[in-house]
């Protein structure tokens, strides 16, 4: 671990203490004095209760449900972690939590939950889905991550998204399409190699076709290999990962065999989304990739390759997943957006299309600014990006019919730009005033 | 790819690939149950499984092909069952396709073609056997008219 990761443990630690976790509930209603508790709770509140009972779609009109959406895990997958459990995902979760409301005015809350089985956890999602006008998985380890997004996009009526999934492959799309057009190839003609077959590079497999890739030019690689139709363990994929094993049907048209030596010949991208590095893609590996190639390295804390090495051997250009260097492909672009957009308009599902939606505006937006080999993505620090996805997300819903409501153009993004704004004001309200204490000096 | 696929009985030129077929088809057995785990040299036992198979008058075995490569198999034999009625009965030994060739109908029409051979040979019956626990092989067979009629029970001895 480097020295700096330590001081951030440290930090993490001290202060996590200090603040007793990173959220709280504040009312959101005034309470001029005692009498009020007779509107917001009894007797006045039996009359909302009420007119909720006769349609139970009215709650997102007279509770918070609307804004509201449960992070759900089991804690098998957390970070690089593995299988800490629930009780040490919440930290984690809080802190999801955090970046939903500052930066897409969500509020979110932490359900860490003792689950052994998928089924346990798709039943715990469907059973407190009443609450919650969205559900974010977070944190589950493959291939039951599959299995609960699926179950749960069919079995509940409001937007259901997880994370390593959809976030990073939403990202990762946006960054692939600007970077196409920044060394001018079509997705449509181009070999793509995924490095690493977990939950980030089976969604972005299946949201790259759905974008215009052709299936035959995408090459998938776990760690037993090229995935093709006629690998050994396909009869044991089939029974026990059956979203590999369709990808292994419809992608490498050309059947190569063994691993990302062979894969990478002429490949004219490069996504990997494996295991730290640094030396898990190798410069010699680069080097065997077609003219103006787009090595996308996505590891975390340390990218599998080094941007400065992918680029000696011969990239034109690199992503990774940190903020340190040039083109952070980065899922919190993504999410509170996704969330913004579809809890404004009462989204029943986010679907892929939907995901897509919002992959194409994030990747517009970055090239309204100008692309560059340095820059075919947004950052977080252009906030406005949100507001700007929500919107996009926002319609694609109504135009789908999967809107509770229908409202223009304007009006979401309105409501979106709004909803930001007032999450990051309030918060510096707060701090401002010290109804939040300043970070102690150290 | 589907206007170049043939059934046809196996041929000597076959074995090789129908030795993987096979040999992919009990691995996949193996998966679930301990009790189905595969031999060592399992290669070398199905070859001689197989080569015995197409020398007996009494078994079926036929392949499926596309454009030259062989993309499915299937075995099966005769058998007398002497205590009951009818007797003489067809037992589908391997079923196996690729999985490019698989829900495409094509198990099916291999089923149909080892059934009349089978029925043109005596057999008034067919039957097949498999892990209990695959459900996709239970479908498979029960979509096409199968029932259960007997279980094979099993425990080590201690």
């Amino acid at each position: 671990m480097s020295e700096r990761t330590e001081k951030y443990y440290d930090m993490a630690i001290s202060l996590s203490k200090f603040y007793g976790g990173k959220i709280q509930v504040i009312p959101k209603v005034p309470v001029r004095s005692l009498d009020d508790f007779s509107i917001w709770y009894t007797p006045g509140v039996a009359g909302v209760s009420n007119t909720i009972a006769k349609d139970p779609d009215k709650s997102f009109e007279l509770t918070s449900r609307w804004n509201t959406i449960a992070i759900i895990t089991n804690g098998t997958r957390v970070l690089g972690l593995g299988n800490i459990g629930p009780e040490a995902a919440l930290p984690v979760m809080e802190g999801k939590a955090m970046i939903f409301k500052y930066l897409g005015g969500v509020d979110a809350f932490p359900l860490v939950v003792r689950a052994k089985t998928k089924e346990e956890v798709a039943d715990v999602a469907e059973r407190v889905s009443p609450a919650f006008g969205g559900i974010n998985l977070e944190d589950i380890a493959q291939p039951d991550c599959f299995y609960l997004l699926d179950r749960l996009r069919e079995t509940l009526d409001i937007p259901v998204w997880h994370d390593d999934q959809l976030g990073t492959a939403a990202a990762t799309l946006a960054g692939l399409v600007n970077a196409l057009k920044v060394v001018g190839k079509k997705l449509s003609d181009v070999k793509i190699v995924m490095f690493g077959a977990g939950a980030a590079n089976i969604a972005g497999a299946r949201l790259i076709m759905a974008a215009g890739g052709d299936p035959k030019k995408i090459i998938l690689i776990d760690s037993k290999g090229a995935l093709y139709s006629e690998r050994e363990d396909m009869d044991k994929l089939q029974l026990v990962h059956p979203w590999k094993y369709e990808l292994a049907l419809k992608t490498n048209g050309e059947k190569v065999a063994g691993g990302l030596d062979e894969a990478i010949v002429g490949a004219d991208v490069l996504i990997a989304a494996s295991t730290p590095g640094p030396g898990v893609v190798k410069k010699e590996q680069v080097k065997k990739m077609a003219k103006d190639a787009i090595v996308f390295a996505e590891a975390n804390p340390v990218p599998e390759i080094w941007p400065w090495e992918a680029k000696e051997a011969g990239a034109r250009i690199v992503a990774t997943g940190r903020s340190d260097f040039p083109n952070q492909i980065n899922n919190s672009l993504v999410f509170p957006a996704v969330f913004r957009g579809t809890l404004d308009v009462r989204a029943k599902k986010i679907l892929d299309e939907m995901v897509i939606t919002a992959a194409l505006e994030l990747a517009k937006f970055a090239e309204e600014r100008g692309l560059s080999e340095e820059y075919i993505i947004p950052t977080m620090e252009e906030w406005e990006v949100y507001p700007r996805v929500a919107t996009a997300v926002g319609l694609k819903a109504i135009e789908m019919g999967l809107a509770r409501i229908k409202l223009s153009k304007d009006e979401i993004y309105d409501r979106a730009y709004k909803m930001i704004r007032l999450s990051r004001d309030t918060l510096a309200t707060l701090v401002k005033n010290n109804l939040i204490s300043p970070v102690p000096a150290e | 790819m589907t206007n170049s696929v043939s059934i046809r009985a196996a041929k000597n030129e076959d074995l090789e690939r129908m030795v993987d077929l096979v040999s992919r088809l009990k691995r996949l057995n193996g998966e679930f149950d301990p009790l189905l785990t595969p031999v060592d040299d399992l290669e070398n036992e199905v070859t001689k499984y197989l080569q015995g198979m197409m020398k007996d008058s009494n078994s079926v075995v036929l392949v499926l092909e596309d454009g030259g490569k062989v993309q499915g198999v299937l075995t099966a034999k005769l058998v007398d069952r002497c205590f009951y009625k009818p007797r003489l009965v067809g037992q589908i030994a391997d079923v196996y396709l690729m999985p490019e060739y698989r829900r495409r109908s094509m198990g099916y029409k291999l089923i149909a073609e080892a059934e009349k051979l089978l029925k043109s040979r005596g057999a008034e019956m067919i039957f097949a056997e498999f892990p209990a626990k695959n459900v996709i092989a239970e479908g498979f067979y029960r979509k096409m008219g199968f029932r259960e009629i007997t279980e094979i029970f099993a425990k080590e001895t201690q």
